[in-house]
This record gives C-alpha cells, structure tokens and sequence, in this order.
C-alpha cells in the first residue's frame, strides 16, 4: 500500500515538475505514455525489450554460475583464496568500460563479445559476496555429513545451498540491476539493437520522450522479477525462520 | 547377550591425542587409553566433565585424525552418531531431516522410529521450534534411522527432565535388546551407564586414561536392583580413588 503510494507521488512529482520545464528537456507523464504505445504499436518496442532482456539473463546466469563456483571455492580453499585474491581485486578496480572497450576490440564486435563483457563486470561482486557465505558455512554440520556419509549432491542441496540462499539472494538483487545497467552501455556501444541502442538513437535526435518510452518499461519488467521472482524465493528458502526467536542447534 | 566369542567390532587404542593451546604449547587430551566392544555390546565411558569423552568419540567418529594410535572399525560400516548438540538442519522439518541422513529408510520405518521416541506430533516441525529435549531425541532417531553398525552417543539424555530422562533411557536399553546394535554412549551420570551398557569404562581425570573397566554380566532389564546397587558401589569406590590421587 505504502509502495503504491510513494509510486502515485512520484508520478505527481514528475507531472508538476514537467509542468514547469522545457517539454523537450523534461516530457510529462502523458507524452510519454503516448510514445510507449506508438513504439509497442509499431512493434519495435518489444522486440527491443525482449532483446536487451535476453541479453541480462545470459550475462546474469553466466555471471551467477561462474561467480558462485569461484566463490565457493575461496571460501572454503585457503590456497585457492590465497591464489585468486589478487586476480579478484584487480578485476574489481577495473572500469567496466574499459573491459567492455576491450572485449569488442579483441573479440570483434559481436554477441558473445557483449555479453561476456557483462558478465566479467558482475563476476568479482559475485565472488566476493558468495566467499562471504561460504567462509560462513557451519562446520559442526560439515562433520554431521561426514560422520553420516552423506553423498555431496545431498550436501549440496540440503547443506550448503540453504546457508547460501540469503548470500545468493543479495548477490542476484545487486546483480540484476548492475547487469542491466551495464547491457545498456555495451549496447550503446556496439550494437545495432536493443534498448540501449535505441537510446543512443534518442540521445542523437535529442528526444527525451522516446528515450523514457524505452527506459520506463525496462525499469518496470526489473521491478516485476524483483517482486515476484527473487523476493517470493527469498521468502519460500527462509520459511523455516519462525517469526518468533529461533532457536539453533 | 552376543555370543560367546563374537567378533570384535570395535578396538580402539589410542596412545596419545594431545591439542594445541593458544600459547601454542601442546596439551594433552588423552593417554593410553584401549578399548574393545564385541559384536551387539554396549560399552559406557564415564568421566569427570572435560577430561576427554567427547575427543574419544570425535576419534572414534574419524573426526579427529591428528593423534598417535589405531582405530579398527568394520570396513563401510554405518556409523550412527549423536554429537553432544543435536546438529539438526535448520532449514528441514523434523522428518526431511531423519530422511536426508537415512534415503533408504522407507516412510513406514522413518514413522515408526518417531513414534517409538514421541515424536509423531513434530514431523512436520522444523527444528527452531523444538525444545532442546526434543531436539536431541531427533537426533537419536536420525542416528538410528540408518539402522547404524555402531552407534556412538554423546551424553544423549541430558537436558531432559528426570521424568524423561529415565524414560527415554529405558527406550535406548529396549532398542539396543531389539536391534543388537553395538554401541558407544559417552556419559557422566553413572547410573545412565549402568542402565545401558554391558561395559563400563571408567576415565580418569584430564588427561584421560583407562582408569577402571567394569563388566556387567546381565546387564539392562535382565539386571537386578541388588547387582545395580553393587555395581554403582563399585565404581563409586573407584572415582573416589581417582580423586584423592
Ligand atoms: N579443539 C580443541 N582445542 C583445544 N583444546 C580442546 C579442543 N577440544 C577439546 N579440548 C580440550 O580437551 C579436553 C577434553 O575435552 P572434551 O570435550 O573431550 O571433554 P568432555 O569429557 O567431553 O567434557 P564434557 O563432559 O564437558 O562434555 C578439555 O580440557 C578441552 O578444553
Ligand atoms: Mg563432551
């Protein structure tokens, strides 16, 4: 209910607001819902969305799967922490620019170029969240499995991967929004389709109408997998926390 | 009782465990400490609170392996262990978790073990809502629900009421009658190894050693008051030694 009404207030906010701007600079509410649905009428806008959506899927699940794999294993390998560390800073501290410039100059201007750029940008995030949860794995349950012989594909399931779901859950949450973030950059960089390069398109012909026309519905269908992808998982892994004080043995 | 001459399942003969202080000097857990369990025999190590049951165990678990010594245990025998916390997954209810250690445990054998220890009413609970009481009696169950050939039991029955506590003490002595399985309890209530065991192993003192054993020859239901009553003498007359030493 709250959520519903800071949403109406920014509405109203944005309507006062282009009220008293230039309708070029700051478009209201109104234009730029007519633009939404020219561009859907015309068909481009869907094409466009579902491009740049399917470009943030791929980039995520190889970032996740890679990240989480490498992170896993640091935290549980001294040596390999010791060894990659290093490799992991470096990659942190480098502009996601400069690896997006330099994926498309040595592997062409091309697909995988621009989601593998995606991905190397969220990888070290990743890692660094998913060593967190995994240096905090409780080891009196590790000595139960071993104890009880418990095969590592039930480890995995029932072991690691519950006392990793809020990690990984943080870890998608920043994620998504920084993957997106970034697909729109590499887009507009080297790509002829998508949101981002519409955008660009926008930027040239100074039109600030279409380029919300393209922006506010990503924004939106991000929101929706927010809601009602990662936050209904977060709730059905953490069910067994009553909501009274828990009790841990 | 095994038979006369039964194999030995158990053997264990440690000659030192020793654990590394934080100034970095070793302290010595155990010394010369050997002891053998017979096919379907249970044996009782009491001790005084620290001087070393749980690390036996550990040992024995294959938890530890820095220490100078053997443990001979059957080849992929099943080891059924309650550590002194009961070590339930959180995240599953009270029946995920006896099915997760025990997947070939059909559900008709999973409820009847829950039955057997009251614990029909808390299938479907998940652990944070058990009484810590209640959740050790999970984890004896989960420790028995994968039909163990040696089951090793860290001070199982503390922590319940006294009530309780006999209770589910005369429900171990049945299971270890029914089902034959060899078993290690850890203990510092005397009359909960008379109760159970067919061997009684006496500690010492840190660093523990083997100071006594007593051998009990009709021993759980088959044991009279009078025999009982003898035995507890008996090793009470050996802590007091320990003691004054
Ligand atoms: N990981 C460890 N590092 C250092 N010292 C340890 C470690 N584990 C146990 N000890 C020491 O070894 C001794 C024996 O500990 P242990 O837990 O085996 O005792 P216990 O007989 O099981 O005691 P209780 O009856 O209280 O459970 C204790 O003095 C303890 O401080
Ligand atoms: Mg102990």
């Amino acid at each position: 209910m709250i959520r519903l009404a800071s949403f109406a207030a920014m509405i109203l906010v944005w309507q006062a607001a282009s009220y008293f701007a230039d309708p070029r600079g700051l478009p209201g509410p109104a234009p730029v819902l007519l633009a939404i649905v020219d561009e859907a009428k015309s068909g481009s806008l869907f094409a466009n969305l579902a491009v740049t959506l399917a470009r943030v899927m791929a980039a995520f699940v190889l970032a996740m799967s890679l990240g989480s794999a490498i992170g896993y294993l640091m935290g549980r390998n001294r040596l390999a922490d010791r060894w990659l560390d290093p490799w992991l800073v470096a990659l942190l501290n480098l502009p996601a620019l400069v690896i997006i410039v330099l994926a498309y100059i040595w592997a062409g201007l091309n697909e995988a170029a621009a989601i593998g750029a995606v991905a190397i940008n969220k990888l070290p995030g990743a890692v660094v969240v998913v060593r967190e949860g995994a240096r905090a794995l409780d080891p009196t349950l590790d000595e139960m499995a071993h104890v009880f012989r418990l095969p590592i594909k039930t480890r995995l399931r029932h072991i690691v991967l519950p006392q990793l779901a809020p990690y990984l859950a943080a870890a998608t949450r920043s994620g998504l929004s920084l993957v997106w973030k970034i697909v729109l950059v590499v887009e507009l960089l080297g790509r002829s389709n998508g949101v981002g390069f519409e955008i660009n398109m926008a930027f040239q012909l100074f039109d600030v109408r279409l380029l919300l026309a393209y922006a506010l519905p990503f924004v939106a269908i991000m929101l929706g997998v927010e809601s009602f992808l990662v936050q209904p998982l977060e709730r059905h892994a953490s069910r067994w926390r009553g909501d009274s004080a828990r009790r841990r043995y | 009782m095994p038979p006369a001459g039964a194999a030995t399942l158990l053997d264990v003969d440690i000659k030192s465990k020793d654990f590394r202080s934080a100034s970095g000097r070793p302290q010595r857990a155990l010394e010369n400490l050997r002891l053998t369990l017979k096919r379907g025999e249970a044996g009782a190590v009491v001790g005084p609170s620290g001087c070393g049951k749980t690390t036996l165990l550990r040992i024995v678990a294959g938890l530890e392996k820095d220490f100078s010594g053997e443990v001979a245990l059957p080849d992929h025998g099943r080891l059924g262990v309650v550590f002194q916390e009961p070590r339930l997954l959180p995240w599953r209810t009270v029946a995920e978790n006896l099915r997760i250690a025990a997947p070939q445990a059909t559900s008709m054998e999973v409820e009847a073990l829950l039955d057997a220890l009251g614990l029909s009413a808390h299938a479907a609970h998940f652990p944070g809502e058990l009484s810590l009481g209640l959740a050790r009696r999970v984890a004896l169950a989960r420790a028995l629900a994968i039909q163990p050939d040696l089951l090793l039991l860290d001070e199982p029955l503390v922590s319940l009421d006294a009530v309780l506590s006999l209770e589910l003490r005369e429900r171990v002595a049945r299971l270890i009658n029914e089902t034959h399985v060899t078993t290690l309890i850890v203990t510092h209530d005397l009359g909960e190894a008379i109760a159970l065991a067919d061997r009684i192993f006496i500690l010492s003192p840190r660093p523990a050693r083997m100071a006594a054993e007593i051998r009990i020859d009709a021993p759980r239901g088959r044991m009279t008051t009078e025999a009982a009553k003898a035995i507890e003498q008996e090793a009470r007359s050996i802590i007091a030694s320990l003691r004054s030493q």
